[in-house]
């Protein structure tokens, strides 16, 4: 998995940083019940007050993702939108929006509160949405026949994201995306599709453009949230078990979520059912869980049969396998024991 | 040790040709009674099972049971370098690593040999229980290859009916449907074109097309060809080989299909 491994060279300080911290703040865009079940969501803010009032009124569009390398959680991909005069004044000068990596979790988490309460400038004039891929439907498509990757269902989210944004009416004249593989190719797909916005498809673009940098905070803080929000049956069920020997209240002890936490993987490993693995948090397609439900030390090997056209019977229904010891069938069976009885 | 001589070697060809796009690897279990395969297709629908008695060799040699795992693309390749009617002798150690085949050209003093390295086949054994069948035809081959093949081109599966009047193999597909009945029918002069029923009690069995097109293959093996059917027990289609040897093939009914 080539896009994981960038995500591999973490160190601890990143770690740190990409764990969500204890407290974060449950926006609008956590649906517990779709995440518990492990669905797959959209989420639109309201437009906001100051573009609604006059829906002619031009806007930049920024686009950024967050968890695209963790084995735990989803993947959440993030738009903001807001008008194009305010982008530098309202989003970098007052507010300091910045990379979600570069911002420090407390930080990201009261920038979202902010955008999500009413009366506040972010509020008035930003409007913004998520589309959530669980860990399920991620596993799911990435390991069917025929194979729909990740960097497929990326873009698929963010050009659903924006359509459903367009929809609405948002006059949006410029688009900004931190890029999934090469920015050209990319870039070139979506000026097809929309020919008269002006789009730009950068590396680092969450570093770049406010709007984007904005975008991956929505992005970031919905993520943190949802995987809170997964671990919330583990927590439940960890403390009705033994309730002294839970470490620090609220600690969500599978860490990141990220392969390279040591945390995630012991936890991984701890809660591993042999044949079932794990829950629908777990992105089963990850080498990471991969090897462990099916690597040469699993417990249980399991052979799921091959599914057949339905309604064929096969030959193992009618003739049972002839189970006894090889060498027995070549050579019969030892008589020193019975004679013994005598 | 074995040593195990085919007066022709066009007989294992054959039997090979037939079942290799069933199977890609299996054991020719050898012991002292001949030399016997069974195996199943990847999906499990279908059963192949092959004995050549020590009858069928001339001469046969066999001092321990052993088990030769051979891939059979690869023994289709070496048997290519075979004319028909070369003599074919297959020969192996006791503990092989590999199969020796070599060839005799009848009508010059060629001879060609050939190893195959084997390989370690785990394959499931079934036990297949000797069945009274409620119906039994004999037909020609080339007939049931014909109705397969007619048949294969409208639908899927055929639904095969034995009753006082006859067989019936039936098929329903989307363009249309179509029907071929056969009766009882005695040819003194050609018995290999006699068709014989054996019944008991009437069957209605459906089965997949696909691989019973796959099955006459064989049909150059031999000119009449036997379909043992009972009611919801696999339908059981042998070509019969000289000296009592078979190849025989199995096929699970499907379900569900009637309506």
């Amino acid at each position: 998995m080539a896009d994981t491994r960038e995500d591999m060279q973490m160190d601890m300080q990143e770690i740190e940083q990409e764990t969500s911290p204890s407290d974060v703040f449950m926006a609008p865009s956590i649906h517990k019940p779709d995440i518990l079940t492990g669905k797959s969501y959209s989420h639109f803010s309201p437009i906001p007050s100051q573009i609604a009032d006059d829906m002619s009124k031009e806007c930049v569009l920024g686009v950024d993702e967050a968890g695209r390398g963790p084995v735990l959680g989803p993947m959440v991909y993030a738009l903001l939108y807001l008008p194009i005069e305010l982008q530098q004044s309202l989003l970098a000068d007052t507010h300091h929006f910045n990379d979600s990596k570069v911002l420090t979790p407390q930080v990201r988490s009261s920038l979202m509160r902010k955008l999500c309460t009413r009366d506040t400038d972010l509020h008035a004039s930003c409007g913004w949405a998520t589309r959530l891929l669980s860990a399920r439907d991620i596993s799911a498509n990435m390991l069917a026949p025929n194979q729909y990757n990740l960097n497929a269902q990326a873009m698929d989210a963010t050009i659903a994201l924006i359509k459903e944004v367009l929809a609405k009416g948002v006059n949006v004249k410029e688009i900004y995306i931190d890029t999934i593989g090469r920015p050209e190719t990319y870039q070139k797909k979506l000026e097809r599709i929309w020919p008269t916005i002006q789009i730009t498809v950068a590396k680092k673009a969450d570093s770049l453009y406010p709007v984007v940098s904005a975008a991956s905070v929505c992005a970031k803080v919905t993520r943190d949230a949802a995987l809170d929000v997964c671990y919330e049956p583990y927590q439940t069920s960890t403390e009705n078990e033994d309730a002294v020997a839970t470490d620090a209240k609220g600690e969500i002890v599978w860490g990141s979520g990220y392969p390279s936490d040591a945390r995630t993987s012991t936890w991984l490993k701890a809660n591993m059912d042999p044949v079932f693995g794990w829950g629908s948090e777990c992105r089963f397609s990850w080498s990471t869980a991969k090897e462990l439900l099916e690597g040469k030390n699993a417990d249980v090997n399991v052979e799921w049969p091959a599914e057949d056209d339905g309604n064929g019977l096969r030959m193992t229904d009618f003739f049972k396998g002839e189970d006894g010891d090889e060498l027995v069938d070549w050579f019969g069976m030892r008589v020193t024991e019975e004679m013994e009885v005598f | 040790m074995l040593e195990a001589r085919l007066e022709q070697a066009s007989l294992l060809k054959k039997v090979v040709d037939a079942i290799k796009d069933l199977v890609q690897d299996c054991n020719f279990d050898c012991n002292d009674s001949g030399i016997a395969l069974q195996a199943m297709d990847n999906s499990h629908v279908a059963l192949v099972s092959m004995m050549l008695k020590s009858d069928a060799f001339q001469p046969f040699r066999c001092d321990r049971n052993i088990a030769l795992g051979i891939n059979l693309g690869s023994l289709t390749k070496v048997l290519r370098a075979a004319q028909n009617d070369d003599t074919l002798t297959l020969k192996a150690e006791d503990a092989p690593d590999v199969v020796n085949l070599v060839f005799e050209a009848t009508d010059s003093d060629r001879i060609s040999e050939y190893d195959i390295k084997l390989m370690d086949i785990d394959q499931e054994h079934l036990g297949i229980p000797e069945t009274e069948y409620a119906a039994t035809i004999s037909l020609p081959s080339a007939e049931f290859q014909r109705i397969c093949r007619d048949l294969s081109a409208l639908s899927e599966s055929v639904s095969i009916e034995c009753s006082k009047e006859g067989v019936k193999f039936n098929c329903q597909g989307d363009i249309g449907s179509g029907s071929i009945h056969l009766r009882t029918h005695t040819n003194v002069e050609k018995p290999e074109n006699n068709v014989e029923i054996d019944m008991t009690e009437p069957v209605s069995l459906t089965f997949s097309l696909k691989y019973l097109v796959n099955f006459c293959k064989a049909s150059g093996l031999s000119t009449q060809v036997k379909l043992c059917l009972s009611n919801e027990v696999p339908l059981l289609v042998e070509y019969g080989l000289v000296n009592n040897s078979y190849l025989r093939f199995y096929l699970a009914p499907k379900i569900g299909d009637e309506e």
